[in-house]
């Protein structure tokens, strides 16, 4: 599928759950992207996280709302306990099967992006390991110098801007040097299709979700 | 093939007094190899930026041409067919993740029909000799298959002349030979304009056409045809292969490595290893690009996971606070700007004063250090606006002020001319013979460095051991 088309009924879903209270349409979500990653091969590892990993805020959502909330306080909480679980699958239908090029591929060649922003996404993307790992090295280098840098410290992120600049200034050189023009035409290796199928599974997504929504709201 | 004219080309820094280029003149001659040398700090980077269109000339300040036409005429996206250039830093060159998708990405903007791709992409990296690292991540590579991977992308762009910024600053031997190599079959077979910057002149006396010299006055002065062999005479003064440094046994262990395995991605990097470095003892380690040594640092300085066990003076580092730990063992990093704190030259010297371990520093030391380097002068420059060899020089200077017990030395020498390199060495000698430091160091260029080593490390093969003969 269109990793565009996806995002885009991604982003349809999420904005509709947040503003909807039914817990019978977050449980569907959730049981229908468990489905959509079984098929897309997920390990059954990785899906045990997803359920792990959000339990945590999801049960302090839960029990705040139940104890402070107003209204129907036993509804509301697991409207919002279910909603983070919908909103964490979701997610993962998009983050574990697509990947970042192909997005970018996608946003410069259906959408007509400026590739001077879908590369730089990119690029910024691919620097994020590199980021964390300068991180812990700006500060040894403080503590070799005899400073602790911490979290809140001034320097450490002084320090990370300055990096980041100076990566960009250099980002920029090497993209240049290896024929990037801005605004120029390119040509395309990878071809980011746009086929009828992906805004069909876009229409029905969308309308099962109204469908979810107003007509059997079952909660 | 293009001849490249330099007319009348002058260029200042924003921040700078003088101009670091004043009206030069000169031209390249098409399908020669052309060495460009001079101090580091001299505007050897400057001047290839300048040509490539990175850095752009004001008006009024002389023009640069390519077979006649004005860079400034070429239009931007003819530009890489005319003129690429290899950067000296091989970490920022590349936007991608993989080495196939940054080729990918090069073909794309020279807007190449998508069905020629592959074909021109496998031909670029065998000819580099580099197949087997097309789906590797860039990130993974060493320094030596980064620039192979930067030549196989100037290699794919096919452009007519190829400009290189100290390409073999981290770069082995072995790495070395093989990409100049490829240079010289670039020239003869594809005709290619080559010029390289470098100011270690080893090796290049066979290779090259022409040697071109900054001087003094801020200009480029073609070096004669009788001068040239004095010129490499200095740099064949090598390492004699007679040199022996004898395989220590006594003296106090300072670490000591217990089946210690060493890992980066999904390549081994070091096979179990029990090994003991002494104290007291300077120790230098050699060995190919991509074996390990700089991974080795970062484990010994806790910036790296490894398997088994490290001891500092018989503790396990693991167990060492990583505060206390970091004053006794420093590592002077390979990229210099990661040792920057502050923003001015000054600002730096006075935070290793206030925070050094010892008082062998003194003002006036600091400042002859600073003669001494040729750094007097630039006190209130801002650091990042430094020439590479002069951050270099002042890195070194900052970690010997701390005085640390141990300081771990990452290619120190990396990016600097020969005058530099013995007034650091006679520094580092100096130094040692007060505060008694230990050093280890990892060096490609021996020139110059030798007199300092007392035993010398091999890690090669995924093995390291002492070695005596070099």
């Amino acid at each position: 599928m269109n990793p565009s088309i996806k995002l885009l009924l991604l982003l349809v879903i999420a904005l509709e759950i947040s503003f909807t209270m039914i817990i019978s349409l977050n449980v569907a979500l959730v049981i229908l992207a468990i489905i959509y990653l079984g098929l897309h091969g997920t390990k059954l590892k990785t899906l045990a996280w997803l359920l792990v990993v959000p339990l945590l805020p999801a049960i302090g959502l839960w029990s705040t709302q139940y104890i402070n909330g107003s209204g129907d306080k036993t509804l509301m909480a697991w409207v919002l306990f279910t909603r983070i679980y919908a909103f964490v699958f979701t997610g993962a239908t998009f983050t574990l099967t697509t990947n970042i090029l192909q997005l970018a591929d996608a946003l410069e060649q259906n959408w007509h992006l400026p590739s001077k922003f879908a590369y730089g996404v990119l690029a910024a993307y691919n620097l994020v390991p590199k980021i964390q790992h300068e991180v812990k090295v700006i500060r040894a280098a403080g503590l070799m110098r005899g400073q602790q840098l911490s979290f809140w410290s001034p320097q450490l992120y002084f320090k990370a801007i300055l990096v980041s600049i100076n990566w960009s200034q250099n980002l920029a050189q090497a993209m240049a040097s290896h024929g990037f023009v801005e605004d120029a035409p390119r040509t395309h290796y990878r071809h980011s299709a746009l086929h009828a199928r992906d805004w069909i599974i876009l229409g029905l997504g969308i309308i099962g979700m109204q469908i979810g929504v107003f007509v059997i709201p079952w909660h | 093939m293009a001849t490249i004219t330099l007319h009348n080309l002058t260029f200042s820094y924003p921040e700078a007094v003088a101009p670091i280029l004043d009206q030069v003149n000169l031209t390249f001659a098409s399908g020669q190899f052309t060495l460009l040398t001079g101090p580091s700090g001299t505007g050897k980077s400057t001047l290839l930026k300048l040509m490539t269109g990175l850095l752009s000339l004001p008006a009024n300040q002389g023009s640069i041409s390519f077979n006649q036409t004005d860079l400034t005429a070429i239009v931007p996206t003819d530009r890489a067919a005319q003129v690429a250039l290899m950067f000296q830093n091989p970490n920022q060159q590349f936007a991608m993740d993989t080495v196939e998708n940054e080729l990918i990405f090069a073909l794309e903007n020279r807007q190449l029909p998508p069905q020629q791709i592959p074909q021109r992409l496998t031909a670029a990296l065998d000819f580099v000799g580099i197949s087997h690292l097309r789906h590797r991540h860039l990130n993974h590579l060493s320094g030596g298959e980064k620039q192979k991977v930067a030549l196989a992308v100037i290699v794919a762009m096919d452009s007519d002349v190829i400009l290189l910024d100290e390409p073999f600053a981290s770069v082995d031997p072995t790495a070395r030979a093989s990409l100049l190599r490829r240079l010289v079959r670039l020239r003869d077979e594809a005709g290619k304009t080559i010029i390289l910057a470098d100011h270690d002149l080893t090796d290049y006396e066979p290779l090259i056409d022409n040697v071109v010299r900054i001087t003094a006055e801020h200009t480029l002065a073609i070096v004669p045809q009788v001068q040239q062999p004095a010129l490499f005479q200095a740099f064949n003064q090598r390492v004699s292969t007679h040199t022996t440094w004898p395989t220590p046994t006594s003296g106090t262990p300072l670490f000591q490595l217990k089946q210690v395995t060493l890992q980066q991605a999904q390549h081994q990097l070091l096979e179990p290893t029990d090994l003991t470095i002494y104290q007291h003892q300077t120790t230098l380690i050699t060995g190919p690009n991509g074996s390990g040594k700089s991974t080795l640092f970062e484990a010994l300085v806790r910036l790296q996971t490894y398997s088994g066990q490290l001891t500092y003076l018989g503790k396990d580092i693991q167990k060492l606070k990583r505060k206390a730990y970091a004053r006794q063992v420093a590592l002077l990093f390979q990229d210099a700007e990661t040792q920057f704190l502050n923003i001015t030259v000054a600002e730096e010297l006075a935070q290793c004063q206030k925070y050094a371990y010892g008082d062998y520093f003194t003002p006036a030391h600091i400042d002859a250090a600073l003669q001494q380097l040729n750094l007097a002068g630039h006190q209130d420059q801002v650091i990042y606006t430094l020439s590479e060899g002069q951050k270099k020089k002042l890195q070194i200077l900052l970690m010997l002020i701390m005085q640390s017990p141990v300081l771990l030395l990452d290619e120190p020498l990396k990016g600097l001319d020969l005058a530099s390199i013995n007034a650091l060495v006679q520094l580092l000698k100096t130094t040692l013979a007060a505060t008694q430091q230990t050093l280890i160091i990892i060096s490609h260029q021996l020139t110059g460095l030798t007199p300092l080593i007392d035993c010398h490390l091999r890690f090669d093969q995924h093995q390291l051991q002492y070695q005596e003969a070099f």
